[in-house]
């Protein structure tokens, strides 16, 4: 209990990612970051290409203005803004997913899947500690998502990607998801602690923490940021594999570092994982169209 | 219905059929917008003997977003004298701000938090900005600009 409420919470590579620019460039960067914390952006936006976000940066930073154009040469052409309130990661994240199982070859399979398991994960939380009027609310309204994708709703339509866009922009449906995946992330770290208590560091200074003070103050609450640990973690308990796409002015050649989350090599001639793109402190969603 | 009442309902069931922790009453929950809790420290404390009322006002968001609470001062119920209490009956508690809740936080977890807050506490002051504070104070705690001691 104490009453300090001034403390950012940045990770500590996040803090690292910020140290390494250079004043104009973190000026830019504050003012993109305040703008789209303004409350005015959706929560989860259309998708708009690539060159909107070059527009933004060619009074700016020569080094993100290449890696946007290796982006586009690696046939990347759109992306899909979410909005930076501390929650993007958790946002983009469950879109890409649910978006995922709607547009596989066999939906309703991949559906029922995807149900079964997050039915399953219900025993992790339990496991956790987490009491059932806790998450159970948070819950459904992301299993209910997924089961329109192949059980018709009462008025006989299936999920489409604009029901699909709404649901995330409805305050309340997306922050329910949100907190769901919060807490699914968090039973993950906390029943596997002795797995993950060695990459466990307090974001702001650096030592070690218990897993469960890092739990509650890093994961479970809301607004705060997803670091490698969380992100690891939550593409484990939805077995689903991510990349995501750095975006972070570093190194001089204009590549664009692409890191996997992988959970199981890929099947042949899968589609590759969906790509959330990084730019520091916030994660938007990648996509070739 | 709104997330919050579908939560505080459960909430409620769960508190008439299991009971709240010893110190901990409920007082009035008649809706599902404002609640009143009274909390006590038993044992050997700076507040032996004393009966805090809580005042808890939710949200439509509850639990996503913090409820707002504060001591109630009136002609019964003052507020503790606490370092991280004002005269008000505003509290400072890292959990009821937006960088400490949490949405697995409830009613009597709150309770129980600010129940040790005051069982810890070594020293009956008040907070040192406490008359300057108060006096530009919104009414609702959650509006205030978090610059706390």
């Amino acid at each position: 209990m104490s009453g300090s409420h001034s403390s950012p919470t940045q990770s500590q590579s996040l803090n690292d990612d910020i140290n390494a620019l250079s004043v104009d460039e973190l000026d830019r960067l504050t003012q993109n970051v305040l703008d789209e914390t303004a409350s005015t952006r959706p929560l989860l936006g259309e998708t708009s290409p690539l060159s909107v976000l070059r527009e933004e940066y060619e009074r700016g930073s020569a080094t993100f203005l290449k890696q946007i154009d290796y982006l586009r040469e690696k046939g990347y052409t759109h992306f899909r803004r979410t909005r930076g309130d501390g929650d993007c990661f958790y946002r983009s994240l469950a879109f890409v997913w649910v978006e995922s199982l709607m547009v596989s070859p066999d939906k309703a399979f991949e559906a029922s899947k995807a149900l079964s398991l997050l039915e399953s994960s219900l025993d992790s939380l339990e496991a956790a500690g987490f009491q059932k009027l806790v998450y159970e609310d948070f819950y459904d309204a992301l299993a209910n998502l997924v089961r329109q994708i192949a059980s018709p709703a009462a008025d006989g339509s299936t999920l489409t990607l604009s029901a699909l866009l709404a649901a995330f922009q409805d305050p309340e449906t997306s922050n329910s998801i949100v907190v769901f995946l919060r807490l699914l992330t968090s039973a993950t770290i906390r029943v596997d602690e002795d797995n993950y208590a060695p990459f466990l560091f307090h974001p702001e200074i650096g030592e070690p923490i218990p897993p469960r003070e890092f739990c509650e103050n890093f994961v479970e609450a809301c607004g705060k940021e997803a670091d490698h640990v969380q992100i690891t973690a939550l593409t484990k308990a939805l077995n689903f594999s991510i990349q995501v796409a750095y975006l972070d002015g570093h190194g001089n050649d204009g590549t664009v570092n692409f890191v996997e989350f992988q959970i199981a090599p890929p099947e042949e001639g899968s589609p590759p994982s969906p790509v959330l793109l990084y730019r520091p402190g916030h994660y938007d969603i990648l996509e070739k169209h | 219905m709104a997330v919050s009442s579908r939560r505080l309902q459960k909430e409620l069931r769960e508190i008439k059929e299991n009971g709240t922790p010893v110190g901990i009453t409920l007082l009035q929950a008649d809706d599902f917008a404002t609640w009143f809790l009274s909390i006590e420290v038993l044992g050997e404390t700076l507040y032996a003997g004393e009966v805090f009322a809580l005042k808890f006002r939710f949200d439509p968001q509850y639990p996503i977003s913090a409820p707002a609470v504060q001591f109630v001062v009136d002609d019964y119920y003052k507020a503790p004298v606490h370092p991280h209490v004002y005269s008000n009956g505003h509290i400072c508690a890292s959990i009821l701000g937006s960088e400490g809740w949490s949405p697995v936080l409830g009613v009597i977890s709150i309770c129980i938090t600010l129940q040790s807050m005051l069982a810890s506490c070594k020293e009956r002051k008040p907070p040192p900005d406490n008359d300057g504070y108060v006096q530009r104070a919104p009414e609702n705690p959650k509006k205030a600009s978090a610059t706390y001691p």
